[in-house]
């Protein structure tokens, strides 16, 4: 995980350093605990209990511990590519399917690979795949992405943001 | 064998394009103490949230939030307001967290006419356009993108139910969409 530093002195990636089907450096999160995973209700005041109450969520929902959120990771997907794309490029869009449940303990390691490189309006658009892995090996969230990253000696990938032509 | 009945009758196709009304998302708008309480929860250091001078030297010119933290505003009870999470649980000891608190009902889209009970998440889909800064209020309207049909395994129809929700800012900017997709069986 890039430290505060790391990220105020990102160098910027550009179009032109990627290829197919090249992976991306990795953030790795957890592994997570309880606290965590109610921190995350807290701070968006989501209070269904599953998310804390470990007895409601065992023996009241048949669950096999508390969960973590489907809302959380809907914010750690873009958290990540925005890192990859700091600090002009643009994480544009992102796709993804919620599968295996996130429980306490769990390490989640955030990947994303190339799967086509296209120019438009002279912006360099990056389509990936993307997904939330668990320690054992598990999908948790696939996906895929679009990010918009400058290309050498091209214009600066405009903000706010305007969607490219035909795009 | 026997006919199977659209699940998609007229009154289900007639809500595709029905749109909610358009609602303040941000009960104080964007503020600090807000931010960083999210941005620990995403466990994201990035100095862009909460470091003035180096914020000011970036293309935003200032403190923003991360890239969807725009969404998750509408959660939020009201100083002064009754308390939710007390009256759910007078009613329902066995409330769970959920049912009876958290949908105000501002800004909701109505129902979709169908007698498939059973909602699954089918994913979601997100563009992100602009980063809301500190001080910036937000504003959120719903729609219905799409509503379609298909046959699952057991020859029994289901609804594909896509919600969409565009995010703008005081001044009408775009700041992000968030799209939905709901499977009613």
């Amino acid at each position: 995980m890039l430290s505060a530093d790391e990220l105020r002195n990102k160098t910027q990636l550009y179009f032109d350093d990627l290829e197919l089907q090249q992976e991306m450096t990795a953030l790795v999160i957890g592994p997570l605990t309880t606290t965590h995973i109610f921190r995350w209700s807290a701070a968006i005041e989501n209070w269904g209990r599953i998310h804390y109450d470990q007895n409601f969520a065992i023996y009241h929902e048949g669950l096999p511990n508390i969960l973590g959120h489907g809302s959380w990771k809907q914010s750690i997907l873009p958290r990540y590519l925005k890192d990859i794309c700091l600090p002009d490029g643009w994480m544009w869009k992102v796709s993804f399917q919620h599968r295996a449940m996130i429980v306490p303990g769990d390490t989640i390691t955030c990947w994303a690979k190339v799967t086509s490189k296209s120019t438009q309006d002279g912006l360099g658009l990056i389509g990936l795949d993307v997904g939330m892995l668990l320690q054992t090996g598990v999908e948790t969230c696939p996906g895929k992405a679009t990010i918009v990253l400058p290309i050498r000696g091209g214009r600066a990938v405009p903000y706010p943001f305007v969607r490219p032509k035909n795009a | 064998m026997t006919a199977t009945t659209s699940a998609l009758t007229d009154e289900v196709r007639a809500m595709i394009g029905v749109t909610g009304d358009k609602v303040e998302a941000s009960l104080l708008g964007i503020e600090r103490e807000g931010l960083r309480r999210f941005t620990q929860a995403i466990m994201d250091p990035d100095p862009r949230y909460w470091d003035d001078a180096f914020a000011k030297s970036t293309r935003y010119g200032g403190i923003v939030t991360p890239p969807i933290y725009c969404t998750y505003l509408g959660r939020k009870t009201p100083a002064g307001a009754d308390d939710p999470v007390s009256r759910a649980f007078l009613e329902n000891p066995n409330c769970d967290g959920v049912a009876g608190i958290e949908d105000s009902g501002v800004g909701a889209l109505p129902l979709v006419p169908t007698n498939l009970r059973r909602s699954l998440n089918g994913g979601n889909e997100i563009e992100v356009y602009k980063y809301p800064m500190l001080g910036d209020r937000i504003f959120s309207q719903a729609k219905y993108a799409d509503i379609a049909e298909k046959i699952g395994k057991d020859g029994k129809p289901f609804l594909i139910i896509t919600t969409e929700v565009i995010y703008t800012d005081q001044d009408g900017a775009e700041l992000c969409i968030l799209r939905q997709v709901r499977l009613r069986r």
